[in-house]
């Protein structure tokens, strides 16, 4: 394992040391196929598995340890306390999530909070890459996954939130509470990251808390569900991976983030892999919720106002100087790009 | 050679040069993603003076044309608005605009505030075109 450049010590003793007081009854513990995963930018991920011996047998544990680095993206939001109080209430539940097993919000143990959970048999093949966008095509032929990707969000949308104990996330307001309370949150974070005034985004502020629609009903939302966050094994979606802007509210703000033409590239499937008629229906049939596909269009103009809240949060980081990682730079040029399709909402 | 000739020139050789030679994959991906940035901000620098200079023509012409469109009863808040825009000439005053704009609404009679809106997002369509050059 590749200790991060400004640890004090190597981090893979430090994680044995911390996994023999969970498992005070295991006698040889090693650390095998570690793996450190680059690809998002909030908090780190390392993929392992811990073998060792307890009794007479031999045991092996694939784990995924997930640690706040302090200055992931978006970690006001949730932090990995919460992502492990959800994964907690999803054990639950049938939804297929993975496992959580200890969560440590003391940095002197790893350096920073940290969770572990159950690494789930999968792969999560980038929908934005070459080879995820074929795995993607060749399984939208073959059609198992895609109705097991409809499947599983009907789940998650049907489940009894209130009996896995996730109302701690916060019901909203009736009425239009569930969106003026996610205007407000975005509004926020946009504040926070001190951009230069975007007249575009005010027009589109403005116009969103002026039509904010009412809420049918209210259940567990994930917030980002697409190919990319879905572990997929044998066809089927085998965990519904991060957990970072999960809130109770409209199930169609889901729906709306599925339709939308920001999760596919050169193709007409959603999420690159799902046929949209057979996904309506699909998902209707499920779940007995209509989709209203003007609610749909409002939400997504309010992933504008998001994706704008994500990309100043993010350039703001590395120009307050709390990361060095250019990709964040990088962000600065997204913020047009996404008050572009604000505006084309706006019809301009 | 100028500022943004040598940012391209830079920007060109950590892609082609340096990125394709390091093996650790973070490391590699920051070289390409220095080389981005750099492209973005030479092609900034090159284009800031003719977008500075248009920027500058659409805000006068939008503060002219509201000024005409404006009615004389038009709520207070949206006539002082139109006046820090028309000192300021500024993105966080026309934002100021856009804003009492909308909380204006229905305070203006008939489809003013509509007609008002149309012409501003003119001007913003024109500015963000402006900058979709660069970010593209």
């Amino acid at each position: 394992m590749n200790a991060d450049c400004h640890e004090e010590a190597p981090l893979e003793p430090r994680i044995l040391d911390y996994l023999r007081t969970r498992l005070p009854d295991a006698r040889a513990l090693a650390l095998a196929n570690v793996q450190r995963i680059a690809v998002g930018w909030s908090h780190e991920t390392w993929l392992f598995d811990l073998d060792y011996e307890e009794g007479d047998e031999a045991h092996t544990l694939g784990l995924c340890l997930r640690r706040d680095p302090g200055n992931a993206l978006l970690r006001e939001l949730s932090d990995l306390g919460e992502q492990f109080r959800v994964l907690e209430c999803l054990a639950r539940t049938d939804l297929p999530a993975p496992k959580p097993y200890w969560y440590e919000s003391d940095p002197a143990i790893l350096g920073a909070p940290f969770l572990v959970m159950e690494k789930v048999p999968g792969t999560c093949p980038n929908p934005w890459g070459r080879e995820g966008r074929a795995f993607y095509a060749e399984a939208a032929a073959r059609g198992t996954l895609p109705a097991s990707f409809t499947a599983t969000l009907a789940q998650m949308h049907t489940l009894d939130w209130r009996a896995a104990g996730l109302e701690f996330l916060g019901e909203p307001a009736p009425g239009n509470g569930f969106a003026r309370r996610e205007i407000a949150k975005w509004r926020a974070l946009i504040e926070a990251a001190e951009h230069t005034a975007e007249p575009v985004l005010t027009d589109l502020v403005c116009w969103l808390e002026g039509n904010a629609p009412p809420t049918d009903r209210v259940t567990l939302v994930h917030g980002a569900y697409r190919t990319g966050n879905l572990l997929v094994h044998e066809d089927r979606v085998s965990a519904v991976l991060d957990w970072e802007l999960q809130v109770l509210g409209d199930p169609l703000y889901d729906v709306a983030y599925v339709l939308s033409d920001l999760n596919r590239e050169g193709t007409p499937l959603l999420s690159n892999l799902v046929e949209r008629d057979a996904f309506v229906r699909d998902y209707e049939a499920a779940t007995g919720f209509a989709i209203d596909l003007d609610t749909c269009r409002y939400y997504d103009a309010l992933y504008a106002m998001r994706s704008v809240a994500f990309w100043m949060s993010a350039s703001g980081l590395y120009a307050a100087g709390r990361s060095e990682d250019i990709r964040l730079a990088r962000t600065a040029w997204s913020v047009p790009v996404v008050l572009d399709q604000a505006a084309r909402h706006l019809g301009y | 050679m100028n500022d943004a000739e040598l940012l391209g020139r830079i920007a060109r050789t950590l892609k082609e040069d340096v990125g394709p030679e390091v093996a650790d994959e973070y490391a590699r991906t920051q070289a390409y993603l220095g080389a981005v940035v750099l492209q973005k901000l030479a092609r900034q620098l090159a284009l800031a003076p003719a977008h500075d200079a248009a920027r500058s023509a659409d805000y006068a012409e939008l503060a002219d044309d509201l000024r005409a469109l404006l009615p004389a009863d038009a709520p207070a808040r949206l006539a002082a608005a139109l006046d820090a825009f028309d000192a300021a000439r500024d993105a966080d005053a026309l934002a100021g605009l856009v804003g009492a704009l909308h909380e204006a609404g229905t305070a203006l009679a008939g489809e003013t505030s509509d007609v008002l809106l149309a012409r501003v997002r003119r001007t913003l369509r024109a500015d963000l075109d402006r900058r979709l050059e660069i970010a593209r």
